[in-house]
């Protein structure tokens, strides 16, 4: 058994959803019961084999790849497929495995208009491979694949299934992701060409991310880094989104229908931090070194951009996507401070931000079925009408503004205190201020969200609203979506070293260049 | 008299080679059009046999003799196009047929 | 007195010329079969010129087994790796036009017979092309596939934007072989011979005679003249309306076999013939690749006919095929990279553009149209044919897991290999025009997805998709899916050298 699950643990939670998904379009679009089952057991099936390997990987080495494939792919571009998973990889290969499910179960009765759950059911599954994916894969081309896989199935839910604007904003996204990918490639192409053996000097001529991390940038002068970094800086940077690339996913975020939305917050989005602590900075330690002062600084612009973008909101759904982007500047500033307690806590923000923020979503999408709107002025009184789901929203909010013993205080709070401290040769003084700024940040944060719950949770029913029979508290189905979900904010917020234990040595590894 | 030498007939057949080129460009009859392409095409043959002449190798000639039947080929083909499009309408001029654009 | 009996037939490889002879014989046979059975002949003529293809393809598969490398007529007439690949895509390429033709041409009471013996000619220039390795042979497989081909543009008669397409489309061609063969004039002058492998030992050392003005001029001539054949920018012109007005299997016919052709001779004479000046070259296919990509996309985003904007696509993807070859001259190792991306990515564009056309002819059956306006809602009523076209669209336009990535990917890859400025720039063009590129394959795709069907398109039944072009479909689908996510099958047979 282990060594089944060694060899073909990864490729089979990989590809068993996209399996799922060939299946569907086997069967007659008609037949929708049977493509919510097919759906919910493909994801179900990953998540089951995830847990498995989850169960026996060996978390005293988390900070080595565990349950390595290495097989030949594309031999003329020396491109191999190459899985594996470490202590970075684990919590958020978690977190994918088990929002999707999440949405496939909230999706049996939600599938947004126009309908047609096959297509709406299989685009999830393949998004799931393309996210799973990304995370296991341990080959810069593999890597790519499967991080471009994830845009097109994200195009066509935002464009299908999405709101009145959802052709713009679908495209929009969809440019905004391929022009940084494209840049991103060609940092790979520098790298493959560029990275030479420390000891003999040859060319190494690879896209095996293992052995680019090892040598770690050795070979490449410090100014190409520098230029290499800045390409990969814009592909991951429009996936995260930084400041200034993020204005596509207020748009997409508005547009997407709930479960896209979910999926684009929890998953999509640490694609891009993701490939900043996997790719960028180990492999180009010098480059980043450079560049992270200026990462910061637009981390914490980030957050208080988008805290202030929140508060000029209008719409529920845009206000959180605005969040978003301000939660995703603290997850920044910890990568930018390139130690080990910043990066620990990134890692941290991503899954945190990746259930709160899912949640939210999820809570939002449930508002605007019942009230047809999701302007917060027409809003008001949930309390009165759906308390639990009013009491959902408050508590959601208060794991998102960071409450100590909620999941979103651990990945806000060590980044902002790992900022006081950054590495070695990152000016103190500077991320000082930054630490100062992420401060006032976190106030906004609270200042946004409890404006937000008093808008919407408190107060009484406008009187459109009033006597409304759509109005009904949290249904069956919505408490089996959601339940995992606050159950994690709980657990993480009550006991972080779940998490911190598994990536902290991993992240120890991809940090030895600036540890000393 | 004094010998040409081989020089003269290239310039010739540029000269040669220019007409043509300029009268495609600024004819819009298809027949004359067809002649300039034809002395595009003959501008070619001078070439090709005042080269061969000089560097005394018979490939330039043999040449020649196959741009000489393409030419063949391609006016009869010319000739049947301009001849299917005259029955849409007569005296028919290259800026006459301008359906498609864009 | 010359003595007749002391000529002596130069030795033929029959192996190696068997599939030009087979396609030949099969030609033959099929205006046979048209003289003698007349309009009974008509039934028969398609699947007789497929058989034909299949045919010419087993030669082709015998020789690629053998492996040894032949040339015929002193080297004027050579079949490697390279010829046999390219071989390979020209029958497959055509093997899938004749399912796209044959139930259009049977229905629009078009000549069938000729139709598939004009097919097949072309088809023929083709193979000479990819083994020709003289000026004058490459000259002729140049006619040989032309002249066919301005009549296959024509062929819809009774239709004057048909006839308006042919002759513009003939216009041109006749006027860049004129171009060309001024060029290859000059070439010989320079060189004394026409054959490539003399003239590139030639002209490499011209400098000292002072005939690098007249070197400089025959290559700009030579390479302008297919710069027309392959529709690049700015010599493209013809290639719009020409793809417009042409009846829609013989445009992508046109747009994938015979652009595909020109390239094989720019190929052939960049490598074999030029490739020690690559001062010359390597500055013109530049910027001759740059204006490609650029100008093709640019015009490509204002188009409102989607076979329009496929040729305008068309145009850049010419550009992206061009790019190598403005880097080939640097090294050895760069040019086998160049070359070994230009021919994956001829043979990905031709699964993928002829599987976009497959899906235009379908579905203009319902609709009459192939204007943009009237792919919208599609996915309402022909959701398979949706995600055809989806799959081919993103093919081209370099998304992952769908073929074209790879095919841009290996462009990239030669163009950064030798680590030049110019090479590092033009591998950026190459990136932000595949960006520009998504924005016009988008929106298709998201008119068919999220739009709602037009009034007058009724809905409600499905659209009846003929066998053959159905079969075409999976064909072309498959193939791009398959090189797509294991790039590896089409790597392996296109890891070819010219040097």
């Amino acid at each position: 058994m282990t060594d089944f699950l060694t060899d073909w643990g990864l490729t089979l939670v990989t590809f068993a959803p996209l399996l799922g998904a060939l299946i569907m379009m086997t069967v007659p679009a008609g037949k929708t019961h049977t493509h919510r089952l097919v759906a919910l057991f493909a994801s179900l099936a990953a998540l089951v084999v995830g847990a498995l390997l989850l169960v026996d990987f060996n978390y005293g080495d988390a900070g080595i790849l565990q349950y390595v494939v290495d097989r030949s792919w594309i031999d003329v571009i020396n491109s191999r497929y190459i899985l594996g998973i470490d202590g970075i990889s684990l919590p958020l290969l978690a977190l994918t495995l088990v929002v999707v499910p999440l949405c496939v179960v909230y999706s049996w009765d939600h599938i947004p208009h126009p309908g047609n759950p096959k297509a709406f059911l299989s685009l999830i599954l393949i998004l799931e491979t393309g996210m799973i994916g990304t995370f296991v894969a341990q080959d810069l081309i593999l890597f790519f694949v499967f991080f471009e896989v994830v845009l097109l199935p994200m195009f066509f839910m935002i464009g299908v299934w999405g709101g009145e604007n959802r052709r713009y904003a679908s495209i929009k996204f969809f440019l905004f992701t391929l022009f940084g990918s494209a840049l991103m490639l060609l940092s790979f192409l520098a790298l493959y060409f560029l990275s030479s053996d420390p000891i003999t000097g040859d060319p190494l001529r690879t896209f095996d991310m293992r052995v680019l991390s090892d040598v770690a940038g050795a070979g490449i002068l410090g100014v190409t880094q520098v230029w290499i970094f800045a390409g990969m800086f814009i592909g991951f940077g429009v996936k995260v989104p930084m400041f200034p690339f993020h204005t596509w996913l207020p748009d997409a975020h508005t547009e997407a229908p709930t479960v896209g939305s979910v999926i684009l917050a929890a998953v999509l989005l640490k694609l891009g931090t993701y490939g900043f602590v996997r790719i960028a900075v180990p492999m180009l330690p010098e480059g980043a070194e450079v560049w992270m002062p200026w990462i910061g600084l637009l981390a914490v612009i980030g957050i208080i951009y988008g805290a202030l973008g929140c508060l000029a909101q209008t719409d529920m759904k845009r206000l959180i996507a605005f969040s978003s982007v301000a939660h995703m500047g603290f997850v920044m500033l910890g990568v930018a401070t390139l130690t080990d307690f910043g990066v620990n806590a990134a890692i941290f923000g991503m899954v945190a931000h990746g259930i709160i923020t899912g949640m939210l979503f999820f809570l939002a999408g449930s508002v605007k079925e019942r009230y047809h709107t999701l302007e917060i002025k027409r809003l008001g009184g949930l309390l009165v009408q759906a308390p639990r789901m009013g009491w959902l929203l408050g508590f959601v909010s208060m794991a998102s503004l960071g409450l100590p013993g909620l999941a979103g205080f651990w990945g806000e709070f060590p980044a902002i205190l790992s900022a006081y401290s950054p590495a070695d040769g990152l000016p103190v003084g500077v991320f000082r201020v930054y630490m100062v700024v992420a401060a006032v940040g976190t106030v906004l944060a609270a200042g946004y969200l409890l404006w937000l719950l008093q808008r919407t949770a408190m107060g009484s029913p406008k009187p459109e609203f009033a006597d409304n029979d759509e109005i009904v508290d949290v249904t069956p189905t919505e408490w089996i979506a959601w339940l995992p979900l606050l159950i994690g904010i709980v657990l993480f917020g009550v006991m972080p070293g779940l998490i911190f234990r598994v990536t902290d040595p991993a992240v120890l590894t991809v940090l030895t260049e600036f540890l000393g | 008299m004094s010998e040409l030498s081989a020089s003269w007939y290239l310039a010739v057949s540029a000269a040669l080679f220019a007409i043509g080129f300029t009268g495609l460009l600024v004819r819009r009859n298809p027949l004359i059009m067809f002649m300039c392409i034809e002395l595009m095409l003959n501008a070619v043959n001078v070439a090709f046999v005042a080269f061969g002449a000089g560097l005394n190798d018979v490939g330039g000639q043999v040449a020649v003799f196959f741009v000489l039947v393409v030419a063949a080929t391609e006016v009869v083909i010319g000739l049947a196009l301009v001849v299917a499009l005259s029955r849409f309408k007569t005296g028919a001029t290259a800026d006459d047929v301008s359906l498609l654009k864009g | 007195m010359i003595d007749l009996l002391a000529f002596a037939r130069p030795p033929i490889d029959w192996h190696a010329a068997a599939p030009e002879l087979t396609l030949l014989a099969c030609g033959a046979l099929l205006t046979l079969v048209d003289i003698v059975w007349l309009e009974r002949a008509k039934a028969v003529s398609a699947t007789l010129a497929s058989f034909s293809l299949l045919a010419a393809m087993v030669p082709v598969v015998t020789l690629a087994v053998d492996g040894t490398d032949r040339a015929m007529f002193g080297g004027a007439y050579t079949v490697d790796d390279f010829s046999l690949v390219m071989k390979a895509v020209f029958l497959l390429t055509a093997y899938v036009v004749v399912l796209l033709s044959t139930d259009y041409i049977a229905k629009g009471d078009f000549w069938e017979s000729e139709y598939y013996q004009m097919l097949l000619s072309a088809v023929l220039g083709m193979l000479v092309m990819t083994s020709a390795r003289d000026l004058v042979t490459i000259f002729i497989a140049l006619e040989l596939l032309s002249i066919p081909a301005y009549l296959m543009a024509t062929w819809h008669k009774v239709d004057l934007r048909s006839n308006e397409a042919g002759l513009k489309y003939y216009l041109m061609g006749v006027f860049a072989s004129a171009v060309l063969l001024y060029g290859m004039s000059l070439l010989y002058g320079v060189s004394g011979s026409t054959m490539l492998s003399d003239i590139n030992a030639t002209i490499s050392n011209s400098q000292a005679e002072g005939l690098l003005a007249v070197v400089v001029l025959g290559l700009i001539f030579v390479v302008v003249g297919f710069g027309f054949k392959v529709s690049a920018f700015p010599f493209h012109m013809w290639a719009p309306d020409a793809y417009e007005g042409a009846p829609t299997p013989v445009t992508a016919f046109l747009s994938v076999a015979s652009k595909a052709a020109g390239f094989v001779a720019l190929l052939s004479l960049v490598f074999v013939g030029f490739w020690d000046r690559s001062d010359v070259y390597q500055p013109l296919l530049w910027l001759l690749s740059a204006a490609s990509m650029t100008g093709g996309n640019l015009m490509a985003l204002r188009q409102t006919n989607a076979v329009r904007m496929l040729a305008y696509s068309g145009v850049a993807q010419a550009g992206y095929m061009l790019a190598p070859l403005a880097v080939a001259g640097e090294s050895s190792a760069t040019a086998d990279d160049a070359l070994s991306s230009v021919v994956t990515y001829l043979a990905i564009y031709a699964a993928m553009n002829l599987g976009a056309f497959a899906v235009i002819i379908a579905v203009a059956r319902r609709t009459s149209s192939a204007e943009i306006d009237s792919y919208k809602g599609l996915f309402r009523y022909a959701p398979v044919l949706t995600v055809a076209m989806t799959v081919f669209l993103m093919a081209l336009a370099g998304i992952p897991p769908f073929g074209g990535w790879f095919a841009k990917f290996e462009i990239v890859l030669a163009l950064l290999s030798p680590g030049t400025a110019w090479g590092v720039v033009l591998g950026g063009v190459v990136g932000l025009n595949s960006v520009i590129a998504l924005y016009y394959y988008a929106r298709i795709a998201s008119y068919m997805w999220v739009e709602a069907p037009p009034d007058n398109v009724q809905s409600s039944s499905p659209i009846k998709v003929p066998a053959s072009v159905s079969a075409a479909l999976i064909l072309t689908g498959l193939v791009t899916l398959a090189f797509g996510i294991v790039p590896q099958w089409v790597g392996h047979f296109t890891d070819v050298s010219l040097l």
